[in-house]
């Protein structure tokens, strides 16, 4: 006699298990601490991808994770994620949702699989398959060969690591990133947002990735959201945001000076802006003066392409803080 | 487009930029997803298991352990006795068993009850659990049972183990269960009710605080102020006003209780309860109110922590 397979349970949602719904919809989300205002009447619909959320600290972007978890209820609003209502279907949406949050959360005295393997558990998965995906996402994470050594004994790097790690180990659908490289050094840094882009694009995870750093936002995000004293000041996709510009970047190997001086007699506008020149792409002359200059002064070309504008030039970026702006707020 | 389904698409990009000839690509979970009840009892067994210590080192289980040991020690006497002198000897009645291990109960919840309910606190670890497939209030019930099991630990076990003893020591094995079978009800009913009492005293005040030492100082104080304040005000009042002055203690309680369901009386040893005549069915409703409002308690904290 043929044994049929047992039935897999699955507890996820009968209503919208796919839809066509906004990916996350939020609807005069508000937030008040007595007469603090954190998050004042938000309206967002995103769709799926890399979202950055950029503000000055305070702004109210870790309330606005807070409240798509369901850690903090609203004064007054909805919000929904993937069909589901935040505050009435908590557990079962939160089966397909990671959250990593900007503080410490570990426990000193667990190691790092049996830490991640019990939070796998509590997201909903089975026992043995808890294990296995532990295993798998610490190897993703780079963690691999610590992986049964006791969390006290890990780096700032490890830790953030671990942290990533439990958001991910249940395979969510989106992936609530808060602050995720605060701390790092400028390696950790680099090798956590690659990571995190990983996840967007390879994993086909959702990410929203909340950040005071406009340079890692830019780096990672498709889709940018700014709040700004608890409202959206601003959300669009990021190609929208930096689109390119008239403005052509040449670099050269010599007195960039004298090129721009050169440029400038036949008529073009030459600033210099570092090591390279940002010149006006008025009409396509421009770019014969520019090989001419070049040549008569013998110099070398390294760059010349159209200029792509940097999110920081978008917002009131404060000085001094090349390529890490603070937007104001 | 977005689904909640499973996925059966298996990415195997390899990424070199991590160097790892390993990589085999992220894989998507297609098993099933448990929900809210497999969380809760996960957390249950894994709080038990810290309890106990184990998957620890030999250290973390030395306390727990320790006084699980003491506690079984009057069993193991009545039994070395039982075993010895052939005639039914009762060096411990079961309805007295814990009576003599009341302090131990006592430590026993001072120190496991500010480590169930402070360490998450403690190390922020609560926001990784709110955040995943269960309620705040499911967290204070996994708690709470993780925590009268241990207690039961603590209770049954050695009521059992005296049962068990006596039953192998008598000459007639089914006579000797035709006889006493009543009091594994009995002891059943009264570890539950004990264990409940406890624990729920334990955790009602540890959950306040992430502190280890001031939770367990204020547990140890506070079995220790309520058999105290409840003596002075039986005593000062006399039995037939200062009875119901009992009622505030969870130990009284649980002595009272434990002696009704045994179907016996209080005796001198018993003094207070003896002179108090309070009738069981006020026992039992006041240790359940007790526990139902401590475990109340519990979810409240739960409910308004911060996290």
């Amino acid at each position: 006699m043929d044994v049929a397979p047992r039935a897999k349970r699955t507890s996820a949602p009968a209503p919208s298990m796919s839809g066509s719904a906004p990916f996350i919809v939020s609807r005069g989300l508000t937030k008040r601490y007595g007469s603090v205002t954190a998050l004042d009447a938000l309206n967002l619909e995103l769709a799926p991808g890399v979202i950055g959320l950029v503000g000055a600290n305070g702004a109210g972007k870790s309330t606005f994770i807070k409240l798509l978890l369901g850690l903090l209820e609203p004064t007054s609003g909805s919000a929904q994620v993937m069909g589901l209502d935040v505050a009435r279907d908590g557990p079962t949406l939160r089966q397909f949702v990671g959250y990593m949050p900007e503080h410490d959360c570990l426990p000193p005295d667990a190691t790092g699989t049996e830490f991640v393997a019990h939070m796998a558990q509590i997201s909903g998965l089975p026992r043995a398959a808890a294990r296995e995906r532990t295993a798998e996402i610490l190897r993703h994470v780079g963690l691999f060969e610590a992986r049964y050594r006791q969390i006290n004994g890990y780096s700032t790097g490890m830790k953030q690591r671990v942290k990533l790690a439990q958001a991910l180990v249940h395979d969510p659908r989106l992936v609530l990133l808060d602050e995720p490289t605060n701390g790092l050094d400028p390696q950790g840094r680099d090798e956590m947002l690659t990571m995190i882009r990983r996840i967007g694009t390879e994993f086909g995870v959702a990410v929203i990735l909340s950040s005071h750093l406009l340079s890692e936002i830019e780096r990672v995000c498709d889709h940018l959201v700014e709040i700004e004293n608890g409202r959206v000041a601003r959300s669009a996709p990021m190609a929208e945001l930096t689109a390119t510009t008239s403005d052509l970047v040449v670099e050269v190997e010599g007195d960039s000076a004298a090129l721009a001086d050169y440029l400038r007699k036949r008529g073009a506008t030459a600033e210099p802006r570092g090591r390279y020149l940002l010149v006006q792409h008025t009409n396509d002359d421009v770019f014969d003066w520019i090989r001419d200059g070049v040549v008569e002064h013998g110099m070398g070309l390294i760059r010349l392409e159209q200029s792509h504008r940097r999110l920081e030039e978008l917002f009131d970026v404060e000085p001094g803080a090349a390529g890490e702006g603070v937007p104001r707020g | 487009m977005w689904s909640l389904a499973p996925q059966a698409k298996v990415s195997r990009v390899a990424n070199h930029a991590s160097g790892s000839i390993y990589e085999l690509g992220y894989q998507r979970y297609v098993g099933a997803r448990l929900g809210r009840r497999h969380a809760v009892w996960a957390l249950y067994t894994q709080s038990l298991r810290s309890v106990f210590g184990i998957g620890r080192s030999g250290w973390a289980k030395a306390a727990a352990f320790g006084l699980l040991v003491i506690a079984l020690l009057p069993a193991v006497v009545q039994l070395s006795i039982a075993a010895i002198v052939p005639a039914n000897v009762d060096v411990v009645r079961p309805e007295d068993y814990y009576a003599q291990i009341e302090p131990l109960l006592a430590i026993f919840c001072a120190v496991i009850a500010p480590e169930l309910m402070g360490r998450d606190q403690r190390t922020k670890t609560l926001s990784l659990y709110f955040s995943r497939a269960l309620r705040r209030e499911d967290y204070a019930i996994a708690k709470y049972a993780a925590m009268v099991t241990a207690m039961l630990a603590m209770t049954l076990l050695p009521q059992l183990l005296m049962f068990a003893g006596n039953m192998s020591a008598a000459p007639d094995v089914f006579r000797y269960l035709a006889d006493n079978w009543q009091d594994l009800p009995a002891i059943v009913g009264s570890a539950l009710l004990l264990s409940s009492l406890v624990a729920g005293a334990g955790l009602a005040i540890a959950c306040q605080t992430s502190s280890r030492t001031y939770s367990t100082v204020a547990i140890a104080a506070a079995f220790l102020l309520t058999t105290g304040i409840a003596t002075a005000i039986f005593e000062a009042a006399g039995p037939s006003a200062g009875k119901y002055a009992l009622l505030l203690s969870p130990f009284h309680v649980a002595r009272g209780f434990t002696i009704w369901i045994f179907g016996s009386i209080p005796t001198s040893d018993n003094r207070q309860l003896m002179e108090a005549n309070i009738r069981g069915s006020i026992y039992t409703l006041d240790a359940i109110a007790f526990a139902v409002i401590c475990l109340l308690v519990v979810i409240r904290r739960y409910w308004r922590i911060s996290v």
